[in-house]
């Protein structure tokens, strides 16, 4: 929304040019709403003269330029000129003629239609030998019109505007526009017309503000006489039109034009002018049909009219831009068909253009909500929908529809005729006074403020207020459709008092501790533990594309899909961390890491994993790992990348108090998690005192490391971090400190070569709680290798059996009893499970 | 597969048998014999190239699938998985944890941990966020009818089944105040943080992310007023700072507080960079009142109760502490990156 300080000046009775730009800024910001950008066109103009064409003649060596000679009064200082004093510009222009006066930006000068780019700064140069000091401007350079074809003509209109003025001055442009985010004035419809922002600026300046006459005028009668209809009233709550007859369409005034440039409008003619000029002051769109166009469209007599569209009617925009219609779309139309899409634009058949004689004025209001439906569909976003789906008042329709003939009649001539008025009976007092308490609102605010300097707050604004001791009766303004509720009376009344006075203090609190999220703080746990195990947290996307769930196995049709993705890249919620981190192992290889550890705690979403009590989808809570290395780093007898995985998993279950079984698999698990695996290089991991299910830890299959570039050497894990906390702290591993020398002894152990070595570390844990329970011993084991001679059918486990008495000195012959009977146990179960 | 080009089938059968001999079976892909094939085509008369280069294509995509055939019957040796390390790995070389020096947290975690013990501290709890989520939670039950225009605030990912992906920490907000209601009958605050992964249907850039992090604040007590709104905040952004600062609100619009806020604080000293008016204050995040609407919708009586709520955007936050350049090195995965932060 922007905001022309001089416009808004035509209707406030505060002096805002009293008020320093820096200042009225600042107070915009502190009580209105943010300020987006500043625009000072004084400093864009400002280096702008206006000069007259003294002499032109053809450039020799081209057939297009032209040589022009120019008269700045010698009001540009640096600039080389002739004898005479004037200044040589070479111009491509077709309508240079002598005595012309035209806008000239001089070498050194900022092309105002870069101002607020990158800016463009003249100077002088030479085109076909000829030498041009500056330009002489068009409409388009000094961002008046999009309007290039030739220079703009200066129109001698007074005696303000001669050679040697500024350019700026001379067109009321020497003006602060300052851009406030529409976001701001979202339930503010008032705010997107110069008046409400005027009005505003009294009320934050603690002065009374005085609408214009004309706009509280609501009682106006709209002419009859004119054949409408309005079937549907609740998507157009009041639909007016006024017919004008004999009109000339021509340029608006300079006046009309410079306020509209000002904020970014381009003038058109003087009837497309004032519907904008109207728009831009009261935030009411309105729309001008030409009157002979549009009874050319209709079968009977003359009558446009409101109603839905019928789906695959089509109509050509404004723009030329033709756009096939919905039934959820409501059009103006005459009995033959659509000719504007109301309240977003009008159309090309029925457009005002410089034959227009006769016009069809039409004021009304929309559902902001079908309106915005209608914009969104046809991806058509103009000043009429940001105005319309913010809620406007129906009782501006009248108001605005008479105000805007008037003008009309006044600039373009011609008579008033006939009129529709869908609801003239429309008042503005049907709506209850809100009633508030000052008690409450100072509750609110935190402030001591007065029954009564609430009320003179609110009155600056045009609120009519009743007080009563501590009780106000607060009636908002037609225009203020936001007000509905007491904290709106409390928001107005805070802003308008000023926040930055509101006393400032915290909340008491009683002394009790916050119980800490443990979910949470698990996780922190684990960061902690994998960072001082050297690996990094990966972050990475929720969404992932197609091919990387076809690469790593998974079926996309399992994942939740978004409608509106980005890009393919973002199509799919990912069902398990896994392959965005595989996803992430080859850049870095290639950036120079040999070696690394990757992991990433998040959710995953899956579909069969089925809805919660909200009939949401479940979140899985997971935790990926992986480990990457290339060849170099990993030399062929460190063994295979599995145990790399295992040894971080080892890690974190030896950290957090609890150990972990992995199971062998004898097929492919039906698991999107276990998909990127190569199932026979892989375990399931189980929680070794609950039995529960954590996830899969393993290498990967062929075919995805093949498509993710992973090296040779490459591992991981995904498991269910809620799961896994589950089982945190099962296991106490504390074992007395032994007071007695202690004694080792290795044995090993002959096994076939296929056999677990889970299997027999758990014959090992068994046999020494045994030996412990019998007899005061202190014992723990230790695996020392596992060794398999080339070609032969078993392989050999050596364990390391530390032993100490609790009592007394151990010998060496109890020594080799108890590792004796160790040994014994483990090969009788060993020859068990084998046969 | 069948083949209409008897110089490809011809091929297959030779592909066959190589790939039988063949000891790195990847090597297969590489073979003369597909090689010598694509350089026929151009040889081909120009109608018949199409037809043939499908087909070479065909058979090489039917060769790359005999890989994943062989993957798990690959020439490695079966391994025992509960096993701390394969057969004959020397002691040196068997597998350990990496050096504590790599490794790191990811800064965003480490942030909103910092975050989260502040608000332990100041008695907030702390609880995650959805990231899947419905439109009555991201929308509706904070006050944003449909249709409405404040809705165009949020470019919102939608999936095809109708859900959301939430565009802000808000879309928890109707839950914890039902959650937490009960504290409000033993006299205690509604207070707790969400900070969580939230996403917006935008262009990625060096400021913008479709997917970043944000940490929301909820606040409701009796007698709550916008001052204590403004204290609060002063106070949590002061410890976060670690130095005692100003802070100021400036009027804005969310459908689901009123009034709505935005807060600035006084610039901290150690992001201070010149002495302009634009460098005194920092605009940091959005806040207000709760919407009477919203209370009402979780069961809370807005005349009995009153309360406040904030979002805020975390990776601001560490690109200013660390004066990262570019937002997207977030979630980049990039080691170089990760491996800067503890």
């Amino acid at each position: 929304m922007k905001f022309s300080i001089n416009w808004a000046q035509k209707y406030s009775n505060v002096d805002l040019k009293a008020i320093s730009p820096d200042q009225l800024i600042a107070s915009i910001g502190e009580q209105l709403g943010a300020v987006e950008e500043v625009e000072d066109l004084a400093q864009k103009y400002k280096d702008v003269y206006i000069v007259k064409l003294v002499r032109v003649v053809k450039h020799p060596d081209s057939d297009k330029l032209s040589l022009c000679l120019i008269d700045d009064a010698k009001q540009v200082k640096n600039v080389k000129r002739n004898a005479d004093g004037l200044v040589q510009i070479v111009c491509g222009a077709p309508n240079v003629k002598v005595g012309m006066l035209a806008a000239w930006i001089p070498p050194g000068a900022i092309v105002p239609s870069t101002f607020s780019g990158k800016p463009l700064v003249l100077e002088a140069k030479k085109l076909r030998g000829k030498t041009s000091h500056g330009m002489l401007a068009s409409p388009k350079e000094l961002d008046l019109s999009d309007e290039h074809e030739g220079i703009l003509e200066v129109p001698a209109k007074n005696k303000q505007v001669k050679a040697g003025a500024l350019f700026g001055s001379a067109y009321g442009l020497d003006d602060l526009v300052i851009d406030l985010e529409n976001k701001m004035f979202t339930h503010r419809p008032d705010c997107f017309g110069m008046l409400g922002v005027a009005r505003e600026l009294a009320g934050i300046n603690n002065q009374q503000f005085e609408s214009p006459d004309w706009y509280t005028a609501t009682g106006q009668k709209i002419a009859s006489g004119f054949d409408s209809k309005n079937d549907i009233p609740s998507e157009v709550p009041r639909f007016t039109l006024q017919v004008v007859k004999g009109i000339e369409v021509k340029p608006s005034s300079q006046e009309i034009q410079n306020s509209l440039i000002a904020v970014g409008s381009k003038p058109i003619n003087n009837i497309v002018d004032l519907t904008n000029y109207y728009m831009h002051l009261t935030a009411q769109p309105t729309h001008a049909f030409d009157y002979d166009k549009v009874k050319k469209l209709c079968a009977g007599k003359v009558s446009i009219f409101p109603r839905l569209a019928k789906t695959g009617e089509k109509l050509q925009l404004l723009t030329g831009k033709t756009i096939e219609l919905t039934d959820k779309d409501i059009v103006i139309a005459t009995d033959k068909q659509p000719i504007a899409l109301a309240g977003i634009m009008g159309g090309k058949a029925t457009e005002v253009d410089s034959t227009t004689k006769n016009i069809i004025i039409e004021c009304a209001n929309f559902n902001m909500y079908t309106i915005r439906r209608s914009s969104m569909h046809h991806g058509l976003f103009t000043d009429a929908v940001t105005r319309f789906n913010k809620g406007q008042s129906s009782l501006q329709n009248a108001v605005v529809l008479s105000k805007l003939t008037q003008a009309i009649v006044e600039d373009a001539g011609g008579k008033a005729a006939d009129g529709y008025d869908s609801n003239p009976e429309m008042l503005a007092d049907h709506w209850p006074a809100i009633k508030v308490n000052s008690d409450f609102v100072n509750s609110r605010l935190g402030s001591d403020i007065s029954a009564t300097e609430m009320a003179s707050l609110l009155q600056n604004v045009e609120f009519s207020v009743a007080v009563k001791e501590k009780s106000l009766a607060v009636s908002p303004p037609y225009w203020r459709t936001d007000i509905s509720i007491v904290e709106d009376i409390v928001e107005e009344i805070g802003r308008l008092y000023g926040y930055s006075k509101l006393p400032v203090e915290l909340p008491s609190r009683l002394i009790r501790p916050v119980v800490k999220n443990s979910e949470l703080q698990f996780k922190q746990d684990l960061r902690r533990i994998l960072s001082a195990a050297g690996a990094n947290e990966v972050l990475s996307y929720s969404f992932v594309s197609e091919k990387l769930l076809t690469n790593c196995g998974q079926d996309p049709s399992e994942a939740y899909k978004l409608s509106n993705a980005l890009s393919p890249q973002l199509q799919y919620y990912r069902m398990s961390l896994t392959p965005s981190l595989l996803s992430r192992v080859h850049q870095n290889i290639k950036a120079g890491y040999s070696k690394f550890v990757i992991y990433e705690i998040n959710k995953t979403h899956l579909k069969s994993h089925g809805v919660d009590s909200e009939g949401l989808p479940i979140e899985m809570e997971m935790f990926s790992l992986v480990y990457g290395s290339d060849s170099k780093q990993h030399p062929a007898k460190a063994g295979s990348a599995y145990y790399q995985a295992k040894a971080y998993l080892d890690h974190i279950a030896q950290k957090l108090g609890t150990s972990f079984h992995y199971q062998k698999l004898d097929k492919k698990p039906a698991y999107q998690v276990a998909s990127p695996f190569d199932w026979q290089r892989s375990a399931l991991v189980t929680d070794h005192n609950s039995g529960n299910t954590l996830g899969m830890i393993g290498e990967f299959n062929r075919s995805t490391a093949r498509n993710l570039k992973l090296p040779e050497n490459c591992s991981g894990f995904e498991i269910n971090y809620k799961q896994l906390m589950e089982s945190v702290g099962s296991l106490n591993r504390y074992l007395a400190l032994a007071k007695f020398p202690s004694t080792t002894k290795d044995i090993t152990i002959e096994v076939p070569l296929d056999y677990c070595y889970g299997l027999l570390a758990g014959y090992v844990e068994h046999v020494i709680e045994q030996l412990a329970a019998k007899q005061p011993l202190r014992i723990s084991s230790q695996l020392i290798d596992i060794f398999h001679k080339k070609s032969a059918k078993s392989k050999n486990i050596t364990i390391r059996i530390t032993m100490s008495n609790k009592d007394k000195t151990l010998t060496s012959d109890q020594a080799t009893a108890i590792s004796e009977q160790i040994s014994k146990y483990l090969s009788d179960n060993i020859q068990k499970t084998d046969s | 597969m069948a083949y209409l080009d008897p110089q490809i089938t011809d091929a297959l059968d030779s592909l066959k048998k190589e790939f039988k001999d063949l000891k790195d079976k990847s090597a297969i892909l590489r073979s003369p014999t597909i090689k010598k094939l694509f350089s026929e085509i151009p040889k081909l008369e120009p109608s018949k190239r199409a037809e043939f280069g499908k087909e070479v294509n065909k058979l090489k995509i039917e060769v790359t699938s005999w890989l994943d055939d062989v993957s798990s019957e690959s020439d490695k040796a079966p391994i025992d998985v509960t096993a701390p390390f394969d057969l004959n790995v020397p002691a040196e070389l068997r597998p350990k944890t990496l050096n504590a020096s790599l490794g790191s947290i990811h800064p965003i975690s480490a942030e909103l941990d910092y975050i989260s013990d502040i608000a332990y501290r100041m008695g907030f709890n702390v609880e995650s966020s959805r990231l899947i989520d419905d439109d009555y939670h991201m929308f509706t039950s904070l006050n944003f009818p449909d249709d409405h225009p404040a809705r165009d605030d949020y470019d919102t990912f939608m999936t095809t089944d109708g859900l959301i992906a939430p565009a802000h920490t808000s879309t928890m907000q109707n839950r914890l105040l039902k959650k937490y209601k009960p504290n409000l009958d033993q006299g205690l605050p509604i207070a707790a943080i969400i900070p969580d992964r939230v996403f917006r249907n935008e262009d990625l850039d060096a400021t913008h992310e479709h997917t970043f992090y944000q940490f929301e604040g909820i606040y409701v007590a009796k007698d709550v007023a916008v001052g204590n709104l403004i204290a609060t905040l002063r106070t949590f952004l002061s410890e976060y700072f670690k130095q005692d600062l100003q802070a100021k609100i400036q009027p804005f619009y969310f459908p689901f507080t009123e009034p709505s806020f935005e807060l600035a604080i006084q610039r901290p000293d150690s992001l201070k960079k010149g002495d302009t008016e634009a460098d005194q204050w920092l605009e940091l995040l959005g806040c207000g009142m709760i919407h009477p609407n919203v209370l009402q919708e979780a069961g809370i009586d807005p005349r009995e109760y009153s309360g406040f709520a904030w979002g805020c955007g975390v990776e601001r936050l560490i690109m200013m502490k660390y004066e990262i350049d570019d937002i997207r090195h977030f979630q980049s995965g990039k080691l170089e990156f990760l491996r800067q932060f503890s």
